[in-house]
């Protein structure tokens, strides 16, 4: 998984519901239209108007032009992201998110199979399988023109976890994606194998990616871990060579993802002691 | 390049020049924690010095360091704030957090009411909330942990969730540490408060933060002390 970005533009433009509605509404202004739908997604809006405005954008395509400041499709990869946070009320999203899975433009797909994983749409488990199993040869090998993979992997190998259903032939193409030449695509593998296993080896296998000579793979390590809520990876978290930031998000991960009838003292020391 | 042979023994001077030259950022790193280790006052102009090299890795040694000298380092920290640069500033907050010198108190009050970095915010909360008062006289103690709490109480809104986590921790520490200087008024608050979080009526109160509140209140109610 990759590592989150700042959030802090929020503080610069603070807004409110109906405002962000406005804004989504405005086809001639995608900037506006960008962050209106990133506001929707992180304040989990639950207006009536928000899912039908976010369906809608989500089929707007429009290629990168000058001095837009945002990327090709940004509106439409924005408002799939942001769908996935709404939680149960946008189970309507489903089919649509089905059909971006297949988009030519990479960044929806990524951001389609993310979405399919947080709203557990476990009827999207056969379409996710599909893209990955040809294998890290083919769906892993390097995009000719960019630096991406043929396919999102790590966001489709990361919903595939989420959802939470699992046969051989699914452990199967996971697990064949152990092989993947790049040690974040591992992480999302270990990630996923751990949540659909529970089997200690593979958070064993995160852990010592945790100890990855490069940053960036560190960083992968700490947030898969966080997403299984593997509680043993505890103090290989905190001794990890990353941000505290990370470390944070990853401990709080250990906390939310998997529900325990204990008080999670040692989880909680550890968070105080990064502050 | 520092040398391999760089022990406990090696003096101040010498660590802070083998920063001085140090011609990498690897370098830099390992002569800053060097000098970190050393806890001597007399390296802390150093250590300011680079909090604002831009150089996460070696400002968190530096803060490390600053944090082991301690009082010593407080009024340099305090007279650099005015000349630094952001990001100095930021990492200097840290450094007064962890000292928990009281002198630090309006410098952390501000920094969590006004900061932009939720980094430096959520280490102003942590901080406000572990002052050592214990070399003030009563009245004037009492008078910095109502401070302290009201810049905790403003903050239980801020929007970034590691910030309410830490203002959470902060209001622990105070009911825990404090709780012969706090009055039951404010007490009461306090505890409304940790209820308010652990209830997460807020969508923006996650559910580690509803939890880590719960644990807080908790931890007061089975505390010995006088409201507990």
């Amino acid at each position: 998984m990759s590592a989150p970005s700042s959030t802090t533009i929020e503080m610069a433009d603070p807004i409110d519901e109906a405002e962000a509605l406005r804004r989504l509404r405005a086809t001639d202004d995608p900037s506006a239209q960008y962050y209106a739908a990133w506001w929707l997604g992180r304040h989990r809006s639950q207006h009536p108007d928000t899912l039908p405005l976010l369906l809608a954008a989500m089929r707007q395509r429009r290629a990168r032009q000058l001095g837009d400041g945002v990327e090709e499709n940004a509106v439409a990869r924005n408002a799939t992201r942001a769908v996935g946070k709404l939680g149960p009320s946008a189970s309507e999203a489903i089919p649509v998110l089905l059909e971006l899975l297949d988009d030519p433009d990479y960044g929806l797909r990524e951001a389609a199979a993310r979405s399919l994983g947080e709203l557990k749409a476990t009827v999207a488990l056969p379409a996710l399988v599909a893209r990955l199993r040809s294998g890290p040869n083919v769906a892993g090998a390097r995009a000719s023109d960019s630096a991406n993979l043929v396919e999102p992997c790590e966001a489709l190998l990361e919903a595939i976890g989420d959802l939470g259903s699992s046969d051989e032939e699914v452990i199967g193409v996971l697990e064949s994606f152990l092989a993947h030449e790049r040690p974040v695509v591992q992480c999302s593998a270990c990630r996923s194998l751990l949540q659909l296993t529970q089997e200690p080896r593979w958070g064993e296998r995160l852990k010592t990616l945790l100890l990855h000579p490069q940053l960036q793979v560190r960083r992968a390590a700490l947030m898969d871990l966080g997403a299984t809520g593997w509680r043993p990876a505890t103090q290989a978290i905190a001794a990890t060579l990353a941000e505290n930031s990370l470390k944070l998000i990853a401990l709080r991960g250990l906390v939310e993802s998997a529900p325990s009838d204990g008080l999670d003292e040692e989880i909680f020391d550890v968070m105080d002691g990064l502050l | 390049m520092v040398p391999d042979d760089m022990n406990s023994q090696t003096s101040v001077e010498q660590r802070i020049a083998n920063v001085q030259s140090a011609d990498s950022a690897e370098a830099l790193l390992s002569a800053v924690e060097h000098l970190a280790a050393a806890k001597h006052p007399s390296a802390t102009a150093c250590l300011l010095e680079i909090l604002g090299f831009n150089n996460p890795g070696a400002a968190v040694a530096a803060v490390d360091g600053l944090i082991a000298i301690g009082e010593p380092a407080v009024e340099p920290i305090l007279a650099s704030l005015g000349t630094n640069n952001y990001g100095a500033r930021a990492w200097s907050v840290r450094a007064l957090a962890g000292i928990a010198d009281p002198r630090g108190l309006e410098v952390l009050e501000r920094a969590l009411a006004t900061d932009i970095g939720p980094s430096v915010r959520r280490a102003a909360a942590s901080g406000l909330g572990r002052l050592d008062l214990r070399s003030l006289p009563d009245e004037q103690a009492s008078g910095l942990v109502e401070r302290c709490l009201q810049a905790l109480l403003l903050a239980c809104g801020d929007g970034e969730w590691i910030v309410r986590y830490a203002v959470v921790v902060g209001l622990e520490g105070l009911a825990l540490q404090q709780a012969e200087r706090i009055s039951d008024l404010s007490v009461e608050a306090l505890r409304h408060a940790l209820a308010g979080l652990a209830a997460g009526s807020d969508p923006l109160t996650p559910v580690v933060v509803q939890r880590r509140s719960a644990l807080a209140l908790h931890r007061i109610d089975h505390s010995a002390g006088p409201h507990g």
